[in-house]
C-alpha cells in the first residue's frame, strides 16, 4: 500500500434491490457499477455527473451509509470490506460529510454550539476542548463574531450561514477527507463563490482531501486539479480540470462541454449540438458502452456489444471508450 | 381543422383587443407593485416596476432567489395568492389596460389566450391519471374554445412543435422522463396560440444535457413562430440563451433594463455588474467575485437604493431612491448615472 494514498476504492459496485414479489426477483438498480479510483492524501477530487448517474450512491456507499455489492474500499490503510460497526465508526470520524441542503440537514431544535458539540461528545472528545475547538472552526468558516452565532438556531442562519455551519461540523473532528455532496446548488449565485473558496481555502490550509460532487462542471475549476465524469454508475473519464476543458476525450464529456452555456449574448442566436435522448436505465443498462444509444461517434459492432475498458491516450488522461484503444 | 380551433381561440375583433403589431409595444408595465401580507408585516415583493417590451423580443428576468421575479410574473398574469395586500399599476398587453378587466373577462380573454406561463417545477403538477395529450388540449375546452377533436389535433401539432412524438399523446405522465413532461408543459402553453409566453425556470431541475435540448427547442418555437418569450431564471449563463433584452431585478425592484449584448459584456448597475462577476465560466480564465451581505428583507427594505448597503461605490446621494436613467438604450436605477 502507498503511503500517500488516502482512500482507495476498486471495482466498487452499489446495486440496490427492488421490491420483490414472492419467489419473483425484480431485479437490481445498479447505483455504482465497477469504480476504480486512488485519492491521494491533500488532494481535490471532483465528480461530475448528472442527476440518476449514481455519483450521491458513489459517496454513500464510501461513507458507509450504503452496503457495497462488490468491491474493495480501503481508506488510510485499513479496508473496510465487512463493514464491521467499529470500521465505520473510525471511518465516520475520519471524514467529513457536507450535504447538499443546508438546512435539511441540521437539527432545526438546536443551536449552532450544540450542533457542533454533537460529534465532539460523540467520539469523547476531552470536554475542556470542547469551546475552543467550537470557537476554532466557526473562526475558520467566517462564523464571526463567534459570539453572535453560537446560539442561534438554523432557521435564524441565511443559507450561506447555514452551509458555513455544516462544513464547521464537518471540520470539528479534525477529518483527513471531506466529502461533499453539491454543496452549493442550494445557494445562490452570489454566494456561491464564496462558499467554493472557503472550502479551498479549509483544505489547502489542512492538507484536507476533498471529494467534491457536482452537476456544474463550471464550478469545478475553481476547487479541484482533478476531475471524474461519471455516466449511468461509471466514470468514463479521469483527467485534470484543465485538460478536460480544452481537450476533452469522451463523446459524452464532449457533449457536457458543448451543453453548457457560458453568460454570452450570442448564445441567442445559437444552437447546441446536444445528443438527444435521455440516460439509461439502470435497472438494464444497455450492452456494450452505455453511452452507444445517444453517441454520435458510435462505432457500429463494438460499441453496441463490448463495455470499453479504460484507455491511457495521453499521459494522466483516462477514458473509458472505444475510439481511443 | 387547424386554422377552424385558431379562429375560435383568437379573440373577435369587436372585443376591443387590438391584434394589429405595429401599434406601439407588445406589453407595456407601468409602476406595478404587489404586496402581500404577512404575520409579520408586508412583504414588499414588487415595489414600482415599469418596463416595456416590443413585439418580436424576448426578455430575460435575471435575479437571485427572493428578488420578486416570479411575484412580478403572477402579477403580469394576474395569478395571485390570497394574501395581497397591494396590486397596484397598469400593464398594457397590445395596447389595452387589462388591469381594468375584472377577473371573468382576463380568465376569458387574456390569461392562456393570449399570454401563458410556465411555471416553476409545473412538470412535476401534470395529472397523474389523465393521459397527457387531454391535458395538454384542456385550455381549449374550456368556454367551448373548441371541440375536443379539434382540440386534440391542436395537442398534437403543438407536441410536433415542442419535440415530442405523436405517440404520448396517450400516454400518462409518469411514463414520460423530465425532459418530455418539461416538454409537455411548454406545449399546453402553446396550445391556445398565445403571443405571449412567460416561462419561469423552465430548466432548473433538469439536467444539462437536456436542458440544452430544452433551450434549442425554445430558440426554434421563436422562431417558427413568432412568439415572444419572457424567461425568468437565476441562472445567468443559460438566461443569456434566450434574451434580447435583459432585465436585472433587485429587493423587489428593476435595477437595470437594456440590450442583451451591452448588458452581458458589460452591465452597468454595481449589484448586476457584481453578479455577471459572480458567474462562474468555462472557458474563460477568470476569477469570480462574490457580493458580500445578504439581500435586504423585503419586509422592511432600506430606505434609499436597496443595494447601497452592500454597495463599494455609494456615496451620499444614496440615501436617497434614484429614479430609473437612461443611457442609450439602457434604463439603469443607480445615482452614478445621473449625469453622463
Amino acid at each position: 500500500m502507498q503511503d500517500n494514498i488516502l482512500l482507495s476504492v476498486n471495482e466498487l459496485r452499489t446495486w440496490f434491490q427492488l421490491k420483490r414479489w414472492g419467489f419473483l426477483r425484480a431485479g437490481f438498480v445498479r447505483a455504482v457499477d465497477g469504480v476504480t479510483f486512488q485519492l491521494k492524501r491533500s488532494e481535490a477530487i471532483t465528480i461530475v455527473g448528472e442527476s440518476g448517474s449514481g455519483k450521491t450512491s458513489l459517496l454513500r456507499t464510501i461513507l458507509g451509509l450504503a452496503r457495497p455489492t462488490a468491491g474493495q474500499i480501503t481508506f488510510d490503510g485499513r479496508s473496510l470490506d465487512g463493514q464491521k460497526a467499529e470500521d465505520l465508526a473510525w471511518l465516520r470520524s475520519h471524514v467529513g460529510f457536507v450535504q447538499q441542503d443546508p438546512y435539511g440537514a441540521l437539527a432545526p431544535f438546536m443551536t449552532a454550539n450544540r450542533i457542533l458539540k454533537e460529534p465532539l461528545a460523540i467520539n469523547k472528545v476531552n470536554e475542556d476542548e470542547h469551546e475552543q475547538r467550537i470557537r476554532g472552526v466557526m473562526d475558520e468558516v467566517r462564523l464571526i463574531p463567534v459570539d453572535d452565532f453560537l446560539n442561534k438556531f438554523p432557521h435564524m442562519l441565511s443559507g450561506g450561514q447555514q452551509q458555513r455551519l455544516v462544513i464547521a461540523r464537518a471540520m470539528i473532528l479534525r477529518p483527513k477527507l471531506i466529502v461533499a455532496d453539491e454543496p452549493v446548488s442550494m445557494l445562490d449565485a452570489s454566494v456561491r463563490v464564496e462558499i467554493l473558496e472557503l472550502m479551498r481555502r479549509i483544505q489547502q490550509a489542512h492538507n484536507l482531501s476533498v471529494m467534491y460532487v457536482t452537476h456544474d462542471l463550471s464550478s469545478v475549476r475553481y476547487f479541484s486539479e482533478r476531475v471524474f465524469i461519471m455516466y449511468a454508475a461509471k466514470i468514463v473519464e479521469k483527467t485534470d480540470v484543465s485538460e478536460v476543458v480544452r481537450n476533452p476525450l469522451h463523446p459524452y464529456t464532449q457533449s457536457l462541454l458543448n451543453a453548457i452555456p457560458d453568460p454570452d449574448p450570442e448564445n441567442a442566436g445559437r444552437f447546441r449540438d446536444i445528443p438527444a435522448g435521455e440516460p439509461p436505465s439502470l435497472i438494464s443498462p444497455p450492452n456494450g458502452c452505455r453511452f452507444h444509444p445517444r453517441c454520435p461517434r458510435i462505432i457500429k459492432g463494438l460499441c453496441d456489444v463490448e463495455e470499453p475498458r479504460e484507455f491511457e491516450p495521453a499521459p494522466d488522461h483516462f477514458v473509458e471508450c472505444w475510439l481511443y484503444k | 381543422m387547424t386554422r377552424n380551433v385558431k379562429s375560435q381561440i383568437w379573440p373577435q375583433p369587436d372585443d376591443g383587443l387590438s391584434l394589429t403589431p405595429d401599434n406601439g409595444p407588445l406589453l407595456k408595465v407601468e409602476d406595478v407593485c404587489l404586496h402581500f401580507r404577512a404575520s409579520n408585516g408586508i412583504v414588499r415583493a414588487v415595489d414600482n416596476v415599469s418596463f416595456s417590451l416590443d413585439h418580436g423580443r424576448s426578455l430575460t428576468i435575471i435575479g437571485e432567489s427572493g428578488c420578486g421575479k416570479t411575484s412580478l410574473a403572477r402579477a403580469i398574469l394576474r395569478l395571485l395568492p390570497r394574501n395581497v395586500e397591494t396590486y397596484t399599476g397598469r400593464v398594457f398587453l397590445d395596447g389595452t389596460d387589462v388591469m381594468t378587466f375584472d377577473e371573468e373577462r382576463f380568465r376569458r380573454e387574456v390569461r392562456w389566450v393570449k399570454m401563458s406561463m410556465v411555471s416553476q417545477a409545473a412538470m412535476n403538477s401534470l395529472n397523474p391519471v389523465l393521459k397527457v395529450g387531454l391535458q395538454v388540449a384542456e385550455p381549449l375546452l374550456l368556454d367551448h374554445r373548441a371541440t375536443k377533436q379539434e382540440a386534440v389535433e391542436r395537442a398534437r401539432e403543438v407536441f410536433r412543435i415542442v419535440g415530442i412524438p405523436p405517440a404520448f399523446l396517450d400516454r400518462y405522465a409518469f411514463e414520460l422522463s423530465g425532459g418530455m413532461r418539461q416538454r409537455a408543459i411548454i406545449a399546453m402553453a402553446l396550445v391556445a396560440h398565445p403571443i405571449l409566453v412567460i416561462l419561469d425556470e423552465p430548466t432548473s431541475a433538469l439536467d444539462v444535457l437536456t436542458q440544452a435540448n430544452i433551450m434549442n427547442a425554445l430558440k426554434k418555437i421563436k422562431k417558427e413562430l413568432n412568439l415572444n418569450f419572457i424567461l425568468i431564471t437565476h441562472d445567468i449563463a443559460t438566461s443569456s440563451e434566450l434574451a434580447d433584452e435583459v432585465i436585472c431585478m433587485y429587493a423587489g425592484q428593476l435595477v437595470e433594463h437594456g440590450r442583451a449584448d451591452p448588458f452581458y459584456l458589460k452591465p452597468l448597475h454595481p449589484y448586476a455588474r457584481k453578479l455577471m462577476a459572480s458567474v462562474p465560466t468555462l472557458r474563460i480564465e477568470k476569477k469570480p467575485d462574490f457580493i458580500p451581505g445578504q439581500p435586504p428583507s423585503l419586509l422592511n427594505p432600506p430606505e434609499g437604493c436597496r443595494f447601497a448597503p452592500r454597495c463599494l461605490e455609494r456615496f451620499e446621494r444614496c440615501q436617497e431612491e434614484p429614479p430609473l436613467f437612461v443611457r442609450g438604450n439602457t434604463a439603469v436605477k443607480c445615482w452614478l448615472y445621473e449625469r453622463d
